[in-house]
């Protein structure tokens, strides 16, 4: 059997709260860029880039896959190019739209099989000339030579006209229960019967001839000629989807590829760095890193941040200061980044390690969300609430003011103990917030596990958009108070 | 011996207003399923009037309850029925459909008959109903005109499995021709393709016949079958000459009717596989004692909480307040619903169940709001409360709900307490639901309420108690009720 897997995505399990993920990373831009306009190269981008599960294994099989399509850019985008043609004429010539009609089916899905038998010899061609090397293309590759031959495609260029019946149907059937017909079995046409004469004169033959006015009867003959076909037809229709899938799975899993060597250029033509991101045990560690979807809107290189945390399991990364300081940027950059390295993808960055391959949720704003209300402090719980039920060790939680709609004391309270929490159990934490108590309780008690950035303001007081460590602010009211009662 | 009928007695129609109020079209469209069957669903519509009918139903329905005595009669019902269908059809069809179709009735019925005959003697048999219906089959069983029917009806069946034929359809003309060896074209079409990937899933070609068998191309055909298999067709004639018609109409009616107890069956069935329980009622001559009843509307379509409900006969007014949306009604309408079963002789959703033969049930429900203007709603809930007062017995029951709620509370109360008095003195049950507190508080009632969650009292917990009206209920903390608390994130992320 031809089995190949390019991609190793499992179920392809979508992650939960995905549709906030893509709006919230602007991850359609990422994909837009990636396809230029193929849609299905846009469909398992986004399918790939919002996986739920990403074991390290199956990534770094993925990043083999990508440095190989890169090398052999030629022969994956013309395997691409044959798996579509042949999809696509199948679609042309194939009408499907009466699936329950048996002679239809037939008639078409060996349409379809016909198409598709001539494009195996194609794909053969470009297999038998390329040495991939990654383990994900070898073994596609491998699989195809081993199932298929020529002398495959010759059976199967006969049989497709075996298919065409066109000396009628033959079929064995037996006399069921109220005298039924049953078991109808299709058989492969009887050289020697085409001689009628010879035939009509045997005695153990019984000739029924439709009397031509007999419209009825018409009906019935062409109803019981579908009835037989019926099997058949789903062994036929079967065989055609097979080999329609085999096409399907192609081009779908190269789309992928197709997708990297799309974006692959793009990071060229605008001088972005790309590191093929490794696991590194106990730390997040990154430099000189992009935000890519602002660098695509942009049609520049945006500024660059750059972080190296060490936190055995579980860390936190919250961010504060002045509006426009680029803190979300940041967290898009981070979340992007996050999930194309599960992708099995290269970054824009000049290098990225991260401690873990666990799954990415956001939390982000909702524009109804800006006014303070229990009922907008009820609606956010409920959405990180949703999030926390599917949260495992080792997941990044991407959270941008949450807990801003109600006021600030009775917030940090939660988001104290929310954060506190989510870091103990191994989850890692990035947070945007302007929680003063929250900034200083947590960052006191978690000051071995959590770190946080600042917009950086350079002596003369202009803003570089980097952010930098910085400590929480300490609370002068004291001193006010001092200044004021001693003067 | 004569037929005695397996339902015992028959009842009257229920009044519609009522049907709808307990939801009685529901909980039959539920029972019915698909099934459109006039007879029975009429059945299921007549309220008994004499205990001693529904004691004589329940006590088959004892007998059903034994696996084996059920399995045994579902399956001869449902094949008697489909031999009388065989032979219906029959009358219609060619001489070549007609010879088998008849060997198959004969095959069915027989069958049926025999196997029902071995299995049901052998069964402790209580039930007035079953014994006398087991005794009737035994003479039947016994016959020797039966037994000759059957040993007929399979020699012919065996001549027919040995017909097989290949069937060459070119154009306008079928020829036929015995079939040997063969080669079948879809295996081959498998192996070649089968090395490619894939479920095949939503290949499948189902072609519905729009023609049916029995056309007079059908009837070609085996035609043409039986030409080439000359004594096998003689067989199958000289069958249904000698055998015309074979069932006896004891049978048939009881094939019809015993369906009345096989479809409540099944259906107890669907709901014990959820958990659920029914019981047998006993009639009491005036105690309530019910326990852990509960809905089978909402169990059938998800969960239902259990509730008891008693009283000694001495106090038969029940009052029920509580919380908004906490199973009021749902409890007062499951309760209506069970009366309507145990009037049926039919078992009733509980663990366990005795209350009196009611002689009515009469209910007084919120009206829907396309009512005729020329009574104002309260004017309307008094003349609803006349109605029922005129027709109490002590042996009835009335179910109000939210009755005298379309004016004030201290005018609402004081209605009620007049409407009580009236059915006191008729000595009938009325489970009473109302937001009106103080009615709790009224002579001779019984209290009952709806209880909060004890794990969160802003939400219900469905159950209905004794117990006083409650007071008011406080609002939890948001966060905690979205489990955002440490210890349950510690709990929830693994």
């Amino acid at each position: 059997m031809i089995e190949f897997d390019l991609l190793r995505t499992g179920a392809a399990r979508p992650a939960a709260g995905a549709d906030d993920l893509r709006r919230d990373l602007e991850l359609d831009k990422i994909v837009a860029a990636a396809s230029g306009g193929d849609e299905l190269v846009a469909e398992v981008w986004r399918e790939v880039l919002l996986l739920a599960d990403a074991s390290p294994d199956s990534i770094s099989y993925r990043q083999d896959a990508v440095r190989d399509a890169l090398r052999n850019r030629d022969a994956v985008l013309g395997l691409y190019r044959i798996a579509n043609e042949t999809v696509d004429a199948v679609r042309r010539r194939v009408f499907l739209f009466r699936p329950h009609d048996p002679a239809v089916v037939v008639h078409e899905a060996v349409n379809g099989l016909e198409v598709m038998v001539a494009s195996l010899r194609d794909v053969l061609a470009v297999l038998k000339s390329t040495a991939f090397s990654s383990e994900a293309f070898r073994q596609m590759s491998k699989s195809v030579l081993d199932n298929i031959n020529d002398e495959f495609l010759a059976s199967a260029q006969e049989l497709v006209k075996v298919l065409r019946f066109e000396n009628g149907v033959q079929f064995s059937v037996r006399i069921g229960e109220l005298n039924s017909l049953e078991d109808p079995v299709l058989l492969v046409p009887r050289k020697g019967e085409s001689n009628i004469l010879s035939k009509v004169l045997r005695r153990d033959e019984y000739v029924y001839r439709l009397d031509p006015r007999d419209e009825a009867g018409a009906y019935i003959l062409d109803d019981i000629r579908k009835w037989v076909l019926a099997n058949a037809a789903s062994t036929i229709f079967k065989a055609f989807k097979h080999l329609d899938s085999f096409f399907q799975d192609l081009r779908r899993q190269l789309a992928f590829y197709v997708g990297a060597i799309n974006l692959s250029g793009y990071f060229e033509k605008l001088g972005l760095p790309a590191a093929y991101p490794r696991l590194s045990k106990g730390a997040l560690k990154f430099s000189g890193m992009h935000c890519l979807s602002l660098s695509i809107s942009a049609g520049s290189r945006p500024v660059p941040y750059d972080l190296d945390v060490e936190a055995e399991g579980g860390f936190a990364v919250v961010v504060t200061g002045a509006n426009r300081g680029g803190k979300t940027t940041f967290l898009k950059a981070v979340g992007q980044s996050l999930v194309l390295a599960r992708a099995g993808l290269f970054v824009p960055a000049d290098e990225f390690a991260l401690p873990s391959t666990g799954a990415v949720y956001t939390h982000f704003p909702r524009r109804e969300d800006r006014t303070l209300s229990y009922g907008k402090f009820e609606e956010e719980v409920k959405r990180l609430s949703a999030i926390v039920e599917g949260l495992r060790r080792g997941d990044y939680v991407l959270m941008d003011e949450t807990f801003s709609s109600t006021n600030q004391v009775e917030a940090s309270v939660v988001a104290e103990e929310v954060i506190a929490a989510l870091v103990d159990s191994g989850v890692n934490v990035f947070y945007v917030t302007f929680l003063q108590d929250f900034l200083n309780r947590f960052l006191d008690r978690y000051r071995e596990r959590a770190v946080l950035l600042v917009p950086e303001v350079r002596q003369d007081g202009t803003r570089t958009f980097r952010l930098v460590r910085g400590k929480p602010t300490p609370g002068y009211a004291l001193d006010i108070w001092r200044k004021y009662m001693a003067a | 011996m004569e037929y005695l009928s397996i339902l015992g007695g028959r009842g009257r129609r229920i009044d519609e207003q009522i049907a709808h109020d307990l939801r009685i079209h529901e909980l039959l469209g539920d029972i019915f399923g698909k099934r459109n069957d006039d007879f029975l669903r009429s059945l299921y519509l007549e309220q008994l009037d004499n205990e001693e009918v529904a004691v004589f139903r329940l006590n088959v329905f004892r007998d059903l309850l034994k696996g084996e005595v059920l399995d045994a009669v579902a399956e001869f019902v449902e094949r008697v029925n489909k031999a009388v269908r065989i032979l219906e059809t029959e009358k219609d069809a060619y001489e070549e459909h007609r010879i088998g179709m008849h060997v198959d009735a004969a095959l069915i019925y027989t069958e049926a008959v025999e196997t029902a005959w071995s299995r049901l003697r052998g069964l402790p048999i209580e039930s007035e109903g079953l014994a006398s219906f087991t005794r009737y089959l035994g003479e039947i069983a016994g016959s020797e005109k039966f037994r000759e029917l059957g040993r007929r009806a399979r020699e012919a069946a065996e001549a027919r499995d040995q017909i097989k034929i290949r069937v060459w359809i070119e154009g306008d003309r079928i020829r036929v021709t015995r079939e040997e060896h063969g080669e079948d074209l879809s295996a081959l079409v498998d192996s070649l393709f089968s090395r490619f990937k894939g479920d095949g899933q939503g290949a499948e070609v189902k072609y519905i016949k729009t023609t049916g068998d029995a056309s007079h191309i059908h009837a070609a055909i085996l035609r043409g079958a039986f030409k080439m298999y000359r004594t096998q067709y003689d067989i199958l004639r000289r069958f249904s000459e000698d055998f015309p018609s074979f069932i006896d109409d004891g049978i048939a009616s009881f094939a019809k009717e015993a369906e009345f107890y096989l479809i409540y069956i099944n259906y107890m069935k669907s709901l014990e596989q959820m958990g659920y329980r029914f019981t047998i009622p006993s009639f009491t001559d005036g105690g309530i004692y019910v326990r852990k009843f509960y809905n089978l509307l909402l169990a059938k379509r998800g969960s239902s909480v259990p509730n008891d409900i008693q009283t000694d006969g001495s106090r038969r007014i029940f009052v029920i307040t509580g919380m908004n949306s906490g199973g009021k009604t749902t409890f007062a309408t499951s309760f209506g619903q069970i009366v309507f079963l145990s009037k049926l002789g039919l078992p009733v959703p509980a663990v366990e169940a005795k209350i009196p033969f009611f002689s009515s049930i009469m209910t007084a429900y919120p009206v829907e709001e396309d009512v005729e203007e020329s009574l104002s709603r309260l004017e309307l809930d008094v003349v609803r409360a006349k109605a029922i007062i005129e027709r109490a017995d002590s042996r009835s029951l009335v179910i109000a709900n939210e009755l005298f709620s379309n004016t004030t509370s201290d005018e609402g109360l004081l209605l009620t307490r007049l409407f009580f008095e009236e059915l006191a003195k008729r000595g009938s049950y009325c489970l009473f639901v109302t937001f009106l507190h103080k009615a709790a508080d009224l002579d001779g009632v019984i209290t009952l309420v709806a209880q909060p969650s004890p794990e969160d009292p802003e939400r219900p917990s469905y159950v209905i108690a004794p117990g006083r009206p409650p007071a008011e209920y406080m609002a939890a903390r948001i966060a905690r009720r979205y489990q955002l608390t440490y210890g349950k994130i510690r709990e929830v992320v693994k």
